[in-house]
């Protein structure tokens, strides 16, 4: 038996690198008709962020975020949800962090207070569509969309008139030091972030797997009907998923602000923040919705995107590519044999 | 015509012929491969070996409508239709706009007697309708050679009648019909010949007047299953579940249960019967939590539980044997052990206070249910889908049993299994009964049902048609009930049989 | 108020309701045959980025509406073969045409325009006007109605429908379910990249890196509110598209802006979908096998 399982491991594995290298050739492709050399370009995006100290560095400091927001979409996918909210529930939370910049407060209680605030608007973002899927029906693919766009004007209304950066018109007031997580490495963006982010990991396959809450998300999303004949709430589960997925991209925001130099802070169009929530729907999905599959995933993610500058200074391929990549890498996993496991739980979203 | 189909599991080397112009039974037990032969000869499945002529010429089929251009149609146990679509939609479905005639559809609903109101949306016609749209779907494009499987499984006597008066009528027209059935008495009485199957080979082909009920069942059976369960007489203690005035609505909103009343004791099998689809899936429903009650009352061991859901109940000692297994009884993807633990994951034997599990006690309690209810499973982490049917539903008899509960809900609880499982689960719920729980038995089985119950009830169109005491109880009877007479009435016409 | 205030209003309704109406009535034909495509988002971004580029390069706006629905029509073949004769999962290759899209164009309006996320066309190149009215949106009107003449009243439509109600049924009489998605799904996407020419080279002219704004997800919720019927979609495409215009037009008010961020009028149009379809429940009903691949036995 275990061998039976290991050989599914071993598949699945394969069935994402199959993937992989597929996205990554028609990636190669359309960088070619963009005028751009691709072995060059896939050379700068993976060498410097895999081999050298400072490039790991870097991939784990991007890995950092993703994690977190990658955990959001697989939660919902185990209980037979498509969660695609964590880009707003992470404004959201980056939001509930960086307000504190504008605040005075003794100095001990800028990080919990950043961190409660964060996971909390995170929560409440994610809740908002758990309770319209829950008891209004509504798909939850459009209310978690609809949900992103009203979290980013509300976040960039917020940055210009609210928490503007008296100094630097380009972003919002930075978090003071007191409330920023101490780097792990000087001169890298590596903060203690990542720390938070494992433990958060681990938590959540905790949940999932040691407790009867997880056992009754997992149960749900891969069979609604016998989990209500056995007594379960099903729609209460929807709730759980959408909470505890807000929880964690909530914190992905508070990582962006408090754990990221130099700015601390958020940007103009929310540029530090945009897109961290759709990484983490690919490497979740890459990573098979396993906690363990997404910590791997999200070093090959935030490679990708440590990579990304590099590629774009020395390649000169737009840094964007490396979204293009991950697209056609999804496309690449939406074909079965390669997409078995989950495409078992997530049959129709309506 | 002549099929030489080899399946590797459900069909063995198995030679079919049929005629032009005849009835053609085709009989064998669960499982024994009368639906594998007939999907392969309507195109839907392919054969591993062997070939099929059609007027002696070789023929390959890729799909269904490859078998219809040749005049092969086949109607499946639960009609083909789209629900969404009225009557003529569905039997104009996939023609080209000049073969749509509804004259032509009009004169052959005249020529064979199959009536049906052309207008209506299939899913609010009640089964015997849909089945006759799927017939005249075939008839319309010019089917000669028609295969019904099981197709009484869901009529009612008087449907079923008016059913074998069509099959003749069209048989009399040239058009050769397969009837797949388990049934002695029906393939006996409308037959021509008939082909039993056991196991996947033939066990016999036999001219239908030249045979007798004893022959086919030894031909079908291979040897005397025929088990009886024994069963002390009833001692029906105190009153455990009590329904009162129930009224229920179905999925689309209509009135599902109208009116039900009745009363489980200790000690006693009460069983619904009744054909598939009049509100017994809604009653059990409601009584075990799960769908609302919008007038009545249950009360169960004294308490008001109206509405109250699955989960007090079920704390209260309610078990529930569900009638899908694999859709409802258990979370086949999950492993044994998670399946073992189904609706009792909240119980403080198996949590602590944080809600973390106990895996230690979870294993334990899994081990246990395995060794005492004989489930034969290779490894607990494996998922509950690797089980076989039999095992699966003893794993969720042993589940809720172990529960340790006052009243027991089971629905349709041998449904599909083998002759062992089926025996061990009766025999289990005969037990249970002498133990002196109360059990709630629906089923559309009626030989479950005369074997199993104390008192039985039966269900038409969401009401009872009466309750009568087991004694008195006999197919005749219940079919009529089950046909839409009150019990009243069914006696009466028995008595002027007898008489 | 007066005519012509009353004119404009509906002029830019129409507008804004144009690209949801295009892309809805697609979704509507795919859907009913069973392929749902959350890709239209996507579909519709890389579409309006074609179009721009064929545009400026032929410096024919016919050209560019041409290649947008090129592109559309592509994008919905890919989409179509993967779900329906690859059995792949319909939503994940949505998700990874949404994520494609958004990478894409960024990437694109780089490589190829040399600007960083904005690219504007000289206003000869848009799609002339008739009466000040789009042709492409007088266009998603009689599109709309066909597509219900299609889906509702032509044996075609009933083989079509039977496919996502019921594709068991439909192959038993021979409609080859595969084929019949395929294309189906390959209408969507042509109207969604027409919707996107729409937005890129005739309403906007101009192309950003999220022209799309979410409309793609819009359209799903259109669909729903029309619950399947094309010209249910033309009621609730104007319904969402007036959302829009009230966002600008509130946006306009000069005390108002005094008050509150301006930024925070941008969510009206999400805002109001989300109340829209929060308040359809149980109204509308699904092709019952929407999503499901078809695997014959």
């Amino acid at each position: 038996m275990l061998d039976g399982r290991l050989k599914e491991y071993l598949t699945g594995f394969a069935e994402v690198v199959v993937a992989i290298v597929a996205g990554m050739l028609i990636g190669g492709l359309v960088m070619v008709i963009g005028g751009y050399n691709p072995v060059d370009a896939y050379y700068q995006l993976f060498v410097p962020s895999l081999t050298t100290g400072y490039g790991l560095e870097m991939t784990l400091s991007f890995a950092t975020p993703i994690i977190l927001t990658a955990l959001t979409f697989a939660v919902g996918v185990r209980a037979g949800l498509f969660n695609i909210g964590a880009e707003g529930q992470m404004y959201m939370g980056a939001l509930g962090a960086v307000i504190f910049g504008a605040i005075t407060l003794p100095s001990i209680l800028y990080l919990p207070l950043e961190f409660i605030v964060a996971a909390v608007l995170g929560m409440i973002w994610g809740v908002i569509a758990g309770i319209l899927k829950a008891y209004r029906g509504v798909n939850e693919v459009v209310s978690t969309i609809m949900l992103n766009w009203i979290a980013y004007w509300i976040v960039e209304s917020m940055r210009v008139y609210v928490i503007p950066n008296p100094v630097d018109a380009s972003k919002t007031v930075s978090v003071p030091p007191a409330g920023r997580l101490p780097l792990l490495v000087e001169g890298t963006e590596l903060s203690a972030a990542i720390i938070i982010s494992i433990l958060v990991l681990i938590f959540t396959y905790f949940l999932l797997w040691k407790t009867a809450i997880g056992y009754e998300i997992r149960a749900v999303g891969y069979n609604p009907l016998a989990s209500r004949y056995a007594g379960i709430n099903v729609r209460r589960v929807a709730l759980y998923s959408f909470i505890i997925g807000g929880f964690t991209a909530g914190i992905a925001g508070f990582c962006e602000v408090a754990g990221r130099p130099p700015s601390y802070a958020i940007t103009t169009g929310l540029s530090n923040l945009m897109g961290l929530g759709f990484d983490g729907l690919t490497v979740s999905l890459i990573g098979y919705n396993h906690p363990i599959g997404i910590l791997l995933a999200s070093i090959f993610i935030g490679a990708m995107k440590a990579g990304s500058r590099n590629m774009q200074i020395y390649a000169r391929v737009p840094l964007e590519m490396v979204q293009t990549v991950q697209g056609l890498i999804i496309i690449a996993l939406s074909i079965p044999g390669l997409l078995r496991i989950i495409s078992r739980r997530i049959g129709g979203v309506r | 015509m002549k099929v030489y189909p080899d399946g590797t599991v459900a069909l063995r080397g198995v030679d079919f012929h049929l005629r032009k112009g005849e009835i053609h039974g085709l009989l064998g037990e669960n499982g024994a491969g009368k639906t594998t032969l007939m999907k392969i000869l309507a195109g839907v499945l392919k054969p591993t070996r062997g070939v099929i002529e059609v007027n002696g010429r070789r023929v390959v089929f890729t799909s269904p409508s490859d078998a219809l251009k040749l005049g092969i149609g086949m109607v499946a146990q639960y009609p083909a239709l789209v629900p969404v679509f009225t009557a003529s939609e569905n039997i104009f479905l996939g023609l080209s706009r000049r073969m749509v005639s509804r004259e032509r559809l009009v004169k052959l609903m005249n020529e064979t007697g199959l009536k049906v109101e052309l207008d209506a949306v299939a899913e609010s016609l009640p089964m015997g309708v849909r089945q006759k749209i799927e017939v005249l779907k075939m008839l319309y494009r010019g089917v000669r050679v028609l295969i019904l499987d099981e197709p009484t499984t869901n009529l009612t006597p008087v449907e079923t009648e008016e059913l074998f008066a069509t099959l003749k009528k069209l048989r009399d027209q040239g058009v050769s019909i397969v009837f797949i059935s388990h049934k002695l008495k029906e393939v006996l009485s409308i037959t021509d010949r008939i082909t039993v199957l056991r196991r996947g080979v033939v066990a016999g082909v036999v001219e239908t007047s030249r045979t007798n009920p004893e022959e086919l069942a030894k031909l079908m059976v291979g040897r005397e299953v025929l088990f009886e369960i024994k069963k002390k007489p009833v001692k029906p203690g105190g009153e455990v579940l009590a329904v009162e005035d129930l009224w229920v609505r179905g999925d689309s909103g209509e009135w599902a249960v109208r009116g039900v009343s009745l009363a489980v004791r200790k000690g006693e099998i009460f069983g619904v019967a009744g054909v598939e689809g009049n509100g017994q899936k809604e009653l059990v429903e409601a009584v075990t939590g799960l769908r609302r009650v919008e007038k009545g009352r249950v009360v169960f061991l004294g308490r008001d539980v109206t509405n109250r859901g699955p989960q007090e109940l079920y704390k209260l000692g309610l078990s529930h044997i569900p009638e899908d297994r694999v859709a409802m009884g258990l979370i086949v993807n999950m492993s044994i052990i998670e399946n073992a633990i189904l609706g009792l994951h909240w119980s403080r034997e198996f949590v602590n206070s944080f809600g973390v599990f106990k895996n230690k006690r979870i294993v334990e309690h899994a081990l246990k249910l395995v060794k005492e209810y004989e489930i034969v499973a290779g490894n607990l982490n494996s998922p509950a889908r690797s089980l076989s049917g039999g095992n699966q539903q003893r794993l969720v008899l042993a589940r809720e049993l172990s529960k340790n509960p006052s009243l027991i809900v089971a629905a349709n609880p041998t449904r599909g299994l083998d002759v062992a499982s089926t025996e061990y689960i009766r025999r289990k719920l005969v037990d249970l009964r002498d133990q002196g729980k109360a059990i709630l038995l629906v089923s559309a089985d009626l030989d479950e049902i005369l074997e199993l119950s104390d008192r039985i009830a039966v269900m038409y169109e969401g009401r009872f048609m009466g309750v009568l005491d087991s004694k008195e109880a006999d197919v005749r009877l219940i079919g009529l009930m089950m046909g839409g007479y009150t019990l009243e009435q069914a006696r009466g016409m028995r008595g002027v049989e007898n008489a | 108020m007066n005519w012509s205030m009353i004119w404009q209003l509906f002029v830019q309704t129409l507008d804004a309701s144009t690209p949801l109406l295009l892309a809805a009535t697609g979704e509507i034909i795919g859907e009913s045959a069973g392929i749902a495509n959350i890709g239209l988002e996507g579909i519709m971004l890389i579409s309006a980025f074609t179009a721009v580029y064929a545009d400026s390069a032929f410096a024919s706006p016919l050209l560019g509406v041409l290649a947008g629905l090129a592109t559309g029509l592509l994008l919905g073949v890919v989409h179509g073969y993967i779900s329906a004769y690859m059995k792949g999962n319909q939503i994940i290759t949505g998700t990874g045409v949404n994520l494609f899209a958004a990478g894409f164009v960024a990437y694109s309006i780089i490589a190829f325009f040399h600007v960083a996320g904005y690219y504007t066309i000289d206003l000869s190149l848009t799609v002339p006007k008739i009466y000040g009215v789009s042709p492409i949106a007088i266009s998603s009107l009689v599109i709309a109605v066909l597509a219900y003449y299609l889906l509702f009243k032509t044996q075609i439509g009933l083989a079509i429908r039977a496919c996502g109600e019921n594709p068991e049924a439909a192959d038993s009489v021979g409609v080859r379910v595969e084929l019949v998605q395929t294309l189906t799904s390959s209408i969507a996407g042509l109207l969604t990249g027409l919707a996107g020419a729409f937005l890129s080279i005739d309403w906007n002219a101009s192309i950003t890196k999220q022209m799309s704004a979410g409309r793609g997800f819009i359209a799903l919720a259109t669909v729903n509110f029309a619950n399947w019927n094309p010209l249910l979609g033309i009621a609730g495409s104007f319904l969402f598209g007036f959302f829009w215009v009230l966002g600008e037009w509130i946006k306009s008010i000069g005390w108002l802006k005094q008050l509150i961020p301006v930024d925070l009028f941008n969510t009206i149009p999400y805002l109001a979908t989300l109340v829209v379809v929060a308040g359809l429940i149980g109204r509308s009903r699904p092709p019952k096998y929407v999503g499901v691949p078809y695997k014959r036995e």
